[in-house]
């Protein structure tokens, strides 16, 4: 697998230290992942995303974008802006146009396309999300799934290698959050790296192949979900649930499953109840 | 209730002693009528506007010509030497945004109450005019501390003819302003090379309009779910208080969307996709109609 991204003993306080700091974090991520990050609020993972984006940059240690370090010139940062997509957490920070179409442009734009490859970008952008039939409607009269889709493909239609989703899920009614579940799948087949920060541990648990747990600016923990969830030590430091199917699974004393049609299918073969 | 009153007081001054009595009595009375019957909505507000102009079927029309020919009508309408042009510009124009645009004519008319009232009480005071002897070609009279209050017949032609201009002007931006959302006037106002700086200001401005208008109701009816507004002192104290932090509120707002568009590569100009909008035969009907009338007009006398 090839390296995308990769942090060294990067650090970052704000001033006033009101809001999350960073302590030293290394961490390596590449291509083709799916990555959740977990934490509760004030873990750092919002500003780990903002400093892999290059919105904000490392007071120390460095960043190096497919092993080439990110220095603080802004050209440099633009390279990382290019390369690495990031979603807020609130659609409503980051629409900005009169209509969707133009929303979804500003990115493509920005990166000094032709006006024939941004319109590509878009068209594609809109139909890979399902937002062909909301293109000339106002981004602020969307409901919240919709702007959420929107702020997506405004991400997707600068093509990066790695997308990061600060808590995706978050206002989403039931309908939408499998949507977005869907959405994340599509992205994935188109190859780009999926990082997520979520509170959502038993979507972590069926989606993820790779967990990060912040805590207090610290990385505590980084490794596959069954070894996350199998260190409740760590869990209860960090203010994390077990996923629902992992207390099944306790309560019952059955292996546990990724999803709760693969339960399904062994309570019928074994005949458990 | 008042602005039919008083639509109903213009007219009368307007047309005392050109009309015969039963027809006057019946223009006032219609008058008054129509504008009691589209009398205010609650809860307009420029979103209102921009909902509308998004609606309308002339939104799929060139920005560029709809923005130009409602100009070149609008300086028309108001250096027209006679009311007439203007008068029937605005039935026109009405009637295109209403039919062709398809907008609703109770909305249409509920929206014209704000500019109707402010031309309704200039036009009242164009007419009246105080005068301490009476004075000649006085077609309206009333005794006012020693002196009298009059319409005269200058006056009356007058304030036709300022009536007439201002209701053509009007129906001119609201053609516009009804046809065209705000980004698309913005797109047309860089073909005209207004500065850069000026017009990503208009955009941003207009994005956070709405931002800022939702937050403060929220806020506002969160105050008034906790008996902030109960008495008039508590209600001054409550709004001070929610105006205090929305300005706190939008500062940090400023804060995460510069991120956020500096996330989005941005490095100091803003620029989106625009669609185009080829000029149709229809538009081009509709609009070149009173653009031939009004420059008729302008020879009449």
């Amino acid at each position: 697998m090839n390296e995308l991204l990769r942090f060294e003993n990067v650090s970052f306080h704000y001033d006033g230290g009101e809001r999350e700091a960073l302590f030293p974090l290394s961490v390596r991520l590449f291509e083709g992942e799916k990555i959740a990050v977990l934490g509760s609020n004030g873990a750092g993972k919002s500003t780990f995303f903002l400093l892999a984006n290059g919105v904000l940059t490392p007071e120390r240690g460095t960043i190096f974008l497919k092993g080439q370090p990110v220095g603080k010139k802004e050209k440099e940062r633009l390279a990382l802006r290019k390369s690495i997509g990031l979603v807020f957490q609130d659609p409503d920070v980051q629409l900005l146009a009169g209509t969707v179409e133009e929303e979804i442009s500003f990115g493509p734009i920005n990166l000094g396309l032709p006006e024939k490859e941004v319109r590509r970008r878009v068209e594609e952008a809109l139909n890979s999300l399902h937002l062909t039939s909301y293109r000339n409607r106002g981004p602020q009269y969307l409901s919240g799934g919709e702007k959420r889709r929107v702020a997506i493909a405004d991400i997707l239609a600068m093509e990066p290698d790695m997308m990061l989703l600060d808590e995706p899920s978050s206002n989403l009614d039931p309908a939408g959050r499998a949507l977005l579940e869907t959405t994340l799948d599509t992205l994935h087949q188109k190859g780009i790296t999926l990082v997520v920060a979520t509170h959502d541990v038993d979507f972590a648990w069926r989606w993820a192949d790779r967990i990060l747990v912040f805590h207090q600016g610290e990385l505590k923990k980084d490794g596959p979900p069954l070894e996350i969830f199998k260190d409740e030590p760590l869990l209860s430091h960090c203010g994390l649930e077990l996923p629902l199917l992992w207390r099944v699974a306790q309560a019952l004393s059955i292996p546990v499953f990724r999803s709760p049609e693969e339960l399904s299918n062994y309570k019928i073969g074994r005949k458990i109840l | 209730m008042i602005t039919a009153l008083l639509t109903g007081a213009v007219l009368w001054s307007l047309l005392v002693q050109t009309l015969p009595p039963i027809l006057l009595g019946a223009v006032t009375a219609a008058g008054a009528a129509v504008a009691f019957f589209f009398r205010r909505h609650h809860s307009h507000g420029p979103v209102a506007i921009d909902s509308l102009a998004r609606r309308s079927l002339l939104c799929e029309e060139n920005a560029f010509w709809k923005t130009g020919v409602s100009v070149l009508l609008l300086i028309l309408s108001t250096a027209s030497p006679t009311p007439l042009p203007p008068l029937l510009l605005f039935g026109f124009l009405s009637a295109v945004t209403v039919l062709a645009g398809k907008i609703p004519l109770k909305k249409y008319f509920s929206l014209l109450w704000l500019p109707a009232a402010f031309l309704l009480l200039s036009t009242l005071t164009l007419l009246w005019d105080f005068y301490r002897v009476l004075p000649e070609n006085e077609v309206l009279s009333l005794p006012f501390f020693g002196g009298w209050l009059s319409v005269t017949k200058a006056s009356q032609s007058l304030g036709r003819l300022v009536l007439a201009r201002a209701l053509g002007a009007v129906s001119c931006l609201y053609f516009l302003s009804l046809s065209t959302p705000l980004p698309e006037l913005f797109w047309v106002l860089r073909r005209v090379h207004v500065p850069e700086v000026v017009l990503d200001l208009c955009m941003l401005i207009y994005r956070y309009l709405f931002i800022l208008l939702a937050t403060a109701h929220d806020m506002r009816d969160s105050a008034a779910s906790r008996l902030g507004y109960a008495t008039l002192l508590k209600s001054f104290r409550t709004t001070g208080l929610v105006y205090g932090r929305l300005l706190a509120n939008s500062f940090r707002r400023a804060g995460h969307c510069f991120d956020a568009m500096e996330s989005r590569c941005y490095t100091g100009k803003i620029a989106f996709l625009t669609q185009r909008k080829p000029l149709t035969g229809k538009v081009i009907c509709l609009l070149s109609i009173p653009l031939a009338g009004m420059t008729f007009g302008m020879f009449l006398t």
